[in-house]
């Protein structure tokens, strides 16, 4: 346990002196990340695929910040779907634009989670957003993932009928749309997805917020586990199924990187809390302080007694003063 | 000479101001009910322009029932129910920004309050130093005055 707290002071102490330098790295990662998946699964505009391009987007994406990221990648993906139906892509156009103008009118902060959940989604590790969301941020939090969730399903609606998006010629347009449409409101998993990030992101909120012993650590257990049972009820109800062994696995990941994120962000010592009360003219004070746990960052430095390389210089020196 | 306690205070001063400043000096150019109901207006354009599109994708939706069946007072009714919606929808909306608003403005007014302390101090510590160097000054004067 020592070991890692220093490795998390090392790394902190790190972070601090480039701290410029990582932010714009970490944006670089996430939108080269965002960009090759989306070239993987979707790729149907060909220009878009030259590593070059790629790189240089994402180079783009390391200087601004997360609100034009989501922009530019929206783009991106829209220009994918055009590539493929008009039609649909006009679809997801709106979609984009009422998530830009109705939840980014209101300028929250939040638009890497926009970006984040679907390529958490895209690496089959869906359930560690609504944890991460639910330990960081507030509620409000779950309008991004959700809608993340969502452009997540309009890729993949788009990667499973590329054939028949393309192939327009045989239906009306009229009707293209109302099939388009219905196939995006009637995708119950989906909705059970959504539901399950909702509830994920409530639960661990929720949670994280009592002033019980080991609050976080519950918080990450139980909204896992709530996550679970909801796909569970979504499996009963819509039959909507999710494979055991991805599910599983996908949650462990997801427990996994939870954990880490509390050792770097809440690392608490519950065994030292102190209980003390007081009062003032209008309230009594019942607080309960629980220290952080800190180690200080070794200072390793060796101090040489018997170094046989300086003892010669000096000795050379001697003798030469002597001559 | 360097004054450590000055720097330290500046230090304060300049890392507050680049942690809270973009959210809290834009704000504090407007009175409450001003910077509210600016943002209340931009979300009134933005609100309709997003109702419109549903309303795109609603009509292209149910475009072959609606020339199928043209029927003015089924029209009429459809109209009705979408002002409602419009309505009430954007009645929603307003609230909500209007309450994501106030809790902004508040906050930067807070903000605001711990930025002019800060400054204050400052500019205590100038004073302080200010008649310092003044009052030295005079005692020289004196001293030399004196000594004449």
């Amino acid at each position: 346990m020592i070991v890692l707290l220093e490795i998390k002071e090392r790394l902190k102490s790190f972070y601090g002196r480039f701290a410029a330098l990582m932010d714009a790295l970490m944006k670089f990662a996430v939108s080269l990340a965002a960009l090759i998946l989306m070239n993987g699964n979707l790729g149907y505009l060909v220009k878009l695929k030259n590593p070059l391009i790629m790189l240089g987007l994402a180079a783009v994406c390391a200087f601004v910040p997360y609100g034009a990221i989501s922009f530019l990648l929206g783009a991106v993906l829209l220009g994918h779907i055009y590539t493929v139906s008009i039609e649909f892509a006009l679809l997801a156009g709106v979609f984009l634009v009422l998530i830009a103008l109705l939840y980014y009118g209101l300028q929250p902060r939040d638009g890497y989670w926009l970006i984040l959940t679907p390529i958490a989604f895209a690496l089959r590790v869906p359930f560690v957003i609504p944890l991460l969301a639910g330990l960081s941020g507030s509620l409000v939090g779950v309008i991004p993932v959700c809608c993340g969730v969502a452009v997540y399903y309009i890729m993949l609606y788009v990667k499973q009928n590329a054939g028949v998006l393309t192939n327009d010629a045989a239906v009306d347009i009229t009707e293209k749309y109302v099939q388009l449409i219905r196939g995006l409101v009637s995708n119950q998993t989906m909705m059970v997805m959504i539901a399950v990030c909702a509830l994920g992101i409530l639960v661990v909120y929720l949670i994280r917020l009592l002033s019980v012993d080991y609050a976080w650590i519950l918080a990450i257990v139980f909204g896992s586990v709530s996550q679970m049972a909801m796909v569970f009820a979504g499996d009963y109800l819509f039959g909507v199924q999710m494979p055991l062994q991805e599910l599983l696995v996908g949650t462990l990941i997801s427990l996994l990187i939870a954990g880490i994120y509390h050792f770097f962000v809440f690392a608490v010592d519950y065994s030292r809390t102190e209980y003390t009360q007081f009062e003032d003219d209008d309230y009594v004070y019942y607080v309960k302080a629980v220290p952080k746990v800190v180690v200080s960052r070794p200072d390793v430095r060796v101090q040489r007694i018997n170094n046989p390389q300086k003892a010669r210089r000096s000795g050379r020196r001697e003798s030469e003063a002597r001559l | 000479m360097l004054n450590e306690d000055k720097i330290k205070l500046m230090t304060g001063i300049a890392m507050f101001e680049k942690r809270e400043g973009k959210r809290i000096f834009p704000v504090n150019r407007y009175f409450r009910s001003d910077y509210i109901s600016r943002y209340m207006f931009r979300s009134f354009f933005s609100y309709t322009i997003c109702y419109l599109l549903c309303a795109l994708i609603w009509v292209l939706y149910h475009m072959e029932q609606l020339l199928n069946t043209l029927d003015i007072g089924e029209l009429i009714e459809a109209g009705k129910y979408a002002a409602f919606l419009y309505g009430a929808g954007l009645f929603l909306y307003l609230i909500i920004t209007w309450l994501v608003y106030r809790r902004r403005y508040e906050y930067s007014k807070r903000g605001m309050k711990v930025y002019m302390a800060k400054l204050k101090r400052l500019e205590k510590r100038y004073e302080f130093q200010n008649r310092a160097r003044e009052l030295s000054k005079e005692g020289g004067r004196h001293d030399r005055t004196s000594r004449n």
